[in-house]
């Protein structure tokens, strides 16, 4: 469009979106990442890197068919090792996407228009990641149709007293809302590439996707609504998911295990890994594809202040779990926090405190929060925490339990490991494959974002 | 006689020309008209007159619908159809069956949320005439249009054309059905 | 209209009304007092130690829930954080003198406290585990530490505000950097508080989450009584013309959040305790479902949740004032019964007993913390004159 400026200044610290922006250069410097014919390097590098270890968990999970769950470290008394810890480690990072999407939309929180998207993506992936793990530790994944209440010629149904089964019913509600909230946000910019395409084939996709959205203003007033309820059942949703998450463990009446605040703390642990991810994956891609002026420094800022919040609730939690094991008196509560921290696993323990406890506190000052190097640096030092907090939450609280002549140390294998980063490209694979195919920032919400989107009341007369 | 059409369309370059457009076109008595914007604009729902929906109701009832599925069928099935002591739990063990009563309320609420979007917009539509106006594809980047349909009682071709035009649109094109 | 050309000191009716619920609060403190002391000899005096207690929890909890809503707006921002400042300000100017009715449980101690002797420490093991941390002087430091704290908060954010108001151009920011150290302390020593004041009145009895129940309930508490005492200002200028709809319905926003948490607090407790079903701490739970307080219990879901949470979900109700200062009113009673659920069963030894001191407390403590609440609100104008947002705040829900 030549009637429009194309020149974008450098943002402000506090906006959100640069000026100079139009309608029209969001739109398309945002569509151009996936309608334009060149592929970065970067791009290619990444999902190469997602597809090759792809092909890892693939054979991974082969060899798991083909032998059974054995070729996990997984041996009395630890029989949840590395499957668990990842299943809660990657639905907590998938919890950011919609805490961004969802509870921020009520509570109108307009940055968080720019980063939604790809952090709903971020949600629908790591859930399928997360979905992985259960499901392979059944041992025959082929019947997890049982876990379902249906009438069957065995005359059984699930166990509804046992969080395990509250778990199918979380989780498959969680992947299912996550994916429809997606994809109502897609609608609108589905439409926009469908009429921005060159290609015959893309816009015929495009265009079947988008289902003849038009942008009617009584389409958005429907469509309004539909967000905010949408949103307003997200929200307690993606608190019930890791309140349920947290049932596995508090419901069993294992020492370490069993406590009563588990539920709020493994939320804000969830949160906290998940805008972790969040900051992990926006700040790299903004460098690469320009977008500065979209995600600007002002939500790294957010972001990271979030994560400090999140990391003191728990920082809380291990501060009153250490009081509550003393102050019960309890024999097997004390012993269990006191094996943590000195036994077999205490080098994981202070690993976990020192990740997701006093290194976060450099948070605390604007110079770590503006700088994004920094910051990416400090998110990975808090999924490492997170995921050793899992580990050592899951592994130490089985490995010494009640009967001390049953205690054993969990030893990871190399199948163990496999998993674990396969799923990471398997998470890769398709956060990229969607990098490329779909709008990475909500274009329509951007748009809202800017000054001119404002309708000028004095005008009327 | 003229070739029928779905109606006339002006295109105009911000939201504000298109609220006030679109305010103008109800005070004239216009009534079946839309407005097409690349974003939601908050003033055109008041300016259309378009508060009510029924969605929140549909919700509702959904979400109702899920929750009493969620429960009936584990009281159904620890109670009546597979009962079995579970450590000494009564077997109408209500509290632990709020979780799954819940989650199945949110699944059913957020299901007939979309399709509830779905059939109020009447989506999905493969035709639609609008789309016959080439510039229309801007609709979706940076252009807003207000369309008046050629099935209101007020409409005239070239008495409703005359009044689009002190609209000062960019332009204005017919729609052909 | 700007802020420059309002006048936000309280109007001439508004202040007769004030000084109207003054007195009238005294009244109704001084009365309550008076019979509490008559009730020692009546009832007894371990009856008005407990009354005591649990009514003095339940106004420590109004006021931190105001200060801590004070110190997370600066943190949030928004329009709510500007209308709710000024009484959330005077509702922390009263905690001197919270800090000076704590001194009836110094004295009450041995009558509450099973820990505090020696005699029953020594036969119980339990209790000899903590007795380093549960023995009188100690319990003494840390509520001395806790009020001393949260005195701190009040006069910094009270004294900085004022200055606000004089013009400093760097009060704002003083304040918030104080706000999210202000919320940790305020997290922990709530908790510690929970554990001194309440859980240790079961010395056998523990639980993590008890500490966020109390942060719940006090931000609800706060939160319901915001919303009460600013539909009761809207009637009078300055606030009638400055309350919008949209700012109530934000609040009204923040109290249904509010309920939902308190609800999901609760309930996860419930659940883990009830399917763990071990004889630690189901007994808890053994005590306050049985007999009659199973109906406080029931009332406590219907009232505290289920009733709130549904109309609450009502945009046009949280929009209306009056239906939802009703609301806020109930909530407040509901937070009574609460606080009263989790304290009295553990001194009533699975007896359902309800004293006529129990209501004579709350409206003894009730007055004469209004009273001081009345006398700091009127000292200062209702709005923060020199808060950056101001005029951003007014115009909010007028555009």
């Amino acid at each position: 469009m030549p009637d429009e400026p194309q020149v974008v200044e450098p943002p402000e610290p506090k906006q959100l979106i640069a000026p100079g922006y139009t309608f029209g250069s969001v739109t398309d410097q945002i569509a151009t990442v996936v309608l334009t014919g060149r592929t970065p390097v970067f791009w290619l590098a990444c999902f190469s890197v997602g597809l090759a270890l792809l092909f890892l968990f693939l054979y991974a999970v082969a060899l798991l068919l083909a032998k059974g769950v054995g070729i996990w470290g997984i041996r009395v008394p630890v029989m949840w090792g590395f499957a668990i810890t990842n299943f809660v480690w990657w639905i907590g990072i998938g919890h950011a996407g919609t805490l961004i999407s969802a509870i921020l939309l009520l509570l109108n929180q307009r940055w968080r228009n720019s980063i939604n998207r790809f952090a709903e993506a971020m949600t629908l992936f790591a859930v399928a990641c997360a979905g992985m793990f259960p499901l392979l530790h059944l041992g025959r994944p082929w019947l997890f149709y049982w876990l379902f209440p249906y009438p069957n010629t065995m005359n059984v149904q699930p166990q509804f007293r046992s969080p395990l089964v509250w778990d199918v019913f979380a989780v498959s509600t969680y992947a299912t809302v996550s994916f429809l909230f997606w994809f109502v946000g897609l609608l609108p910019d589905l439409a926009t590439l469908r009429d921005r395409t060159l290609n015959r084939f893309a816009r015929f996709a495009y265009g079947i996707l988008a289902m003849g959205w038009r942008g009617s203003a009584r389409h958005w007033s429907i469509y309004e609504t539909a967000s905010l309820l949408l949103a307003g059942l997200a929200t307690p949703l993606v608190l019930s998911v890791h309140t349920v998450v947290s049932f596995d463990f508090t419901i069993a009446i294992v020492p370490g295990w069993h406590s009563t605040f588990f539920p709020p703390y493994f939320v804000a642990g969830a949160i906290y890994s998940g805008f972790a991810m969040v900051l992990a994956l926006a700040i790299p891609l903004r460098a690469v594809y320009g977008l500065q002026g979209l995600i600007t420094d002002k939500h790294l800022d957010n972001s990271a202040k979030v994560m400090l919040a999140t990391g003191l609730i728990v920082a809380y939690a291990y501060i009153l779990e250490t009081f509550t094991a003393w102050y019960s008196g309890n024999v097997y509560e004390g012993a269990a926090i006191w094996n943590r921290m000195t036994g077999p696993y205490a080098p994981a323990y202070w690993m976990l405190i020192s990740c997701n406890i006093i290194l976060p506190q450099a948070l605390w000052f604007k110079s770590i929060r503006s700088r994004p190097v920094l910051l990416f640096i400090w998110s990975m030092i808090v999924l490492t925490g997170m995921w050793l907090e899992r580990y050592v939450i899951i592994v130490s609280s089985l490995a010494q339990d009640f009967l001390t002549s049953s205690w054993s140390i969990f030893v990871p294998t190399r199948w163990d490991w496999a998993t674990y980063f396969g799923t990471i490209g398997l998470f890769l694979f398709l956060f990229f494959a969607f990098i490329r195919l779909l709008p990475m920032i909500s274009i329509f919400e951007v748009r809202t974002l800017l000054p001119q989107a404002k309708v000028e009341e004095e005008v009327q007369g | 006689m003229i070739k029928p059409i779905y109606g006339l369309m002006a295109e105009f370059d911000n939201p504000t020309s298109l609220v006030n457009a679109a305010r103008a076109a109800r005070e004239k008595g216009y009534r079946r008209l839309d407005a097409y914007s690349p974003f939601p604009i908050e003033e055109l729902t008041d300016a259309l007159h378009l508060h009510h929906n029924k969605l929140p109701l549909i919700v509702l009832c959904g979400g109702i619908l899920g929750g009493l599925t969620g429960f009936l069928l584990q009281y159904y099935i620890t109670v009546i159809d597979f009962p079995i002591n579970i450590g000494g739990r009564p077997l109408d063990s209500w509290p632990a069956y709020i979780i799954i009563t819940f989650e199945l309320t949110i699944l059913f609420g957020a299901i007939s949320a979309v399709l509830g979007l779905l059939g109020l917009c009447g989506l999905p539509m493969p035709y639609h005439p609008t789309f016959n106006v080439p510039r229309f594809a801007l609709a979706s980047r940076n252009r807003f249009f207000l369309c008046i349909e050629a099935r209101d009682p007020l409409f005239d071709h070239d008495q409703t054309s005359a009044f689009l035009e002190t609209l000062e649109p960019r332009e204005v094109s017919e729609v052909a059905n | 209209m700007t802020a420059q050309s309002r006048d936000f000191a309280a109007s001439a009716e508004l202040a007769s009304d004030l000084r109207q619920w003054r007195t009238r609060a005294l009244t109704a403190g001084v009365i309550g007092a008076v019979l509490l002391l008559v009730g020692i000899f009546l009832v007894s005096p371990f009856q008005l130690y407990e009354s005591y207690l649990w009514s003095y929890v339940f106004y420590v909890g109004v006021t931190l829930g105001c200060l801590v809503w004070l110190m997370l707006q600066y943190l949030t921002g928004g329009a709510w954080g500007v209308v709710i400042r000024r009484p959330a300000e005077a509702a922390a100017r009263t905690l001197p003198l919270l800090a000076l009715l704590f001194l009836p449980i110094v004295v009450g101690i041995p009558n509450l406290y099973q820990w505090s002797h020696a005699n029953l420490v020594a036969n119980d093991p339990v209790m000899q585990h903590k007795q380093i941390y549960l023995n009188v002087p100690f319990f003494l430091i840390r509520a001395a530490l806790y009020l001393g704290g949260w005195n701190f908060l009040a006069w910094y954010f009270n004294r900085w505000s004022a200055r606000e108001d004089e013009g400093s151009p760097v009060a704002h920011r003083k304040m918030a950097a104080l706000a999210g150290p202000g919320i940790l302390f305020w997290g922990f020593s709530i908790t510690f508080m929970a554990v001194d004041w309440v859980l240790s009145l079961n010395p056998r009895w523990f639980s993590t989450i008890f500490g966020m129940l109390f942060m719940a309930g006090q931000g609800l508490s706060g939160m319901a009584f915001l919303i009460t005492l600013l539909v009761l200002l809207s009637y009078r200028r300055p606030m009638s013309e400055i309350l919008t709809p949209r700012h109530l319905h934000d609040l009204g926003k923040l109290l249904l959040c509010m309920v939902m948490v308190w609800a999901y607090f609760t309930f996860s407790q419930f659940l883990i305790i009830w399917a763990g079903n071990l004889p630690d701490e189901i007994t808890w739970y053994v005590a306050r479902l049985h007999g009659g307080w199973r109906y406080i219990a029931l009332a406590l879901v219907l009232g505290h949740f289920a009733l709130p949470f549904a109309l609450l979900l009502s945009r046009d109700l949280k929009r209306n004032f009056k239906l939802l200062a009703g609301i806020a009113i109930f909530i407040l009673c509901m937070r009574y019964v609460d606080v009263y659920w989790l304290v009295a069963p553990d001194f009533s030894r699975g007896r359902f007993a309800v004293s006529w001191m129990d209501f004579v407390a709350p409206v003894a403590l009730g007055g004469i913390w209004l009273w001081a609440f009345v006398t700091q609100l009127e000292k200062r104008p209702l709005m923060p004159l020199g808060e950056p947002n101001l005029e951003e705040a007014l115009q909010h829900g007028r555009e």
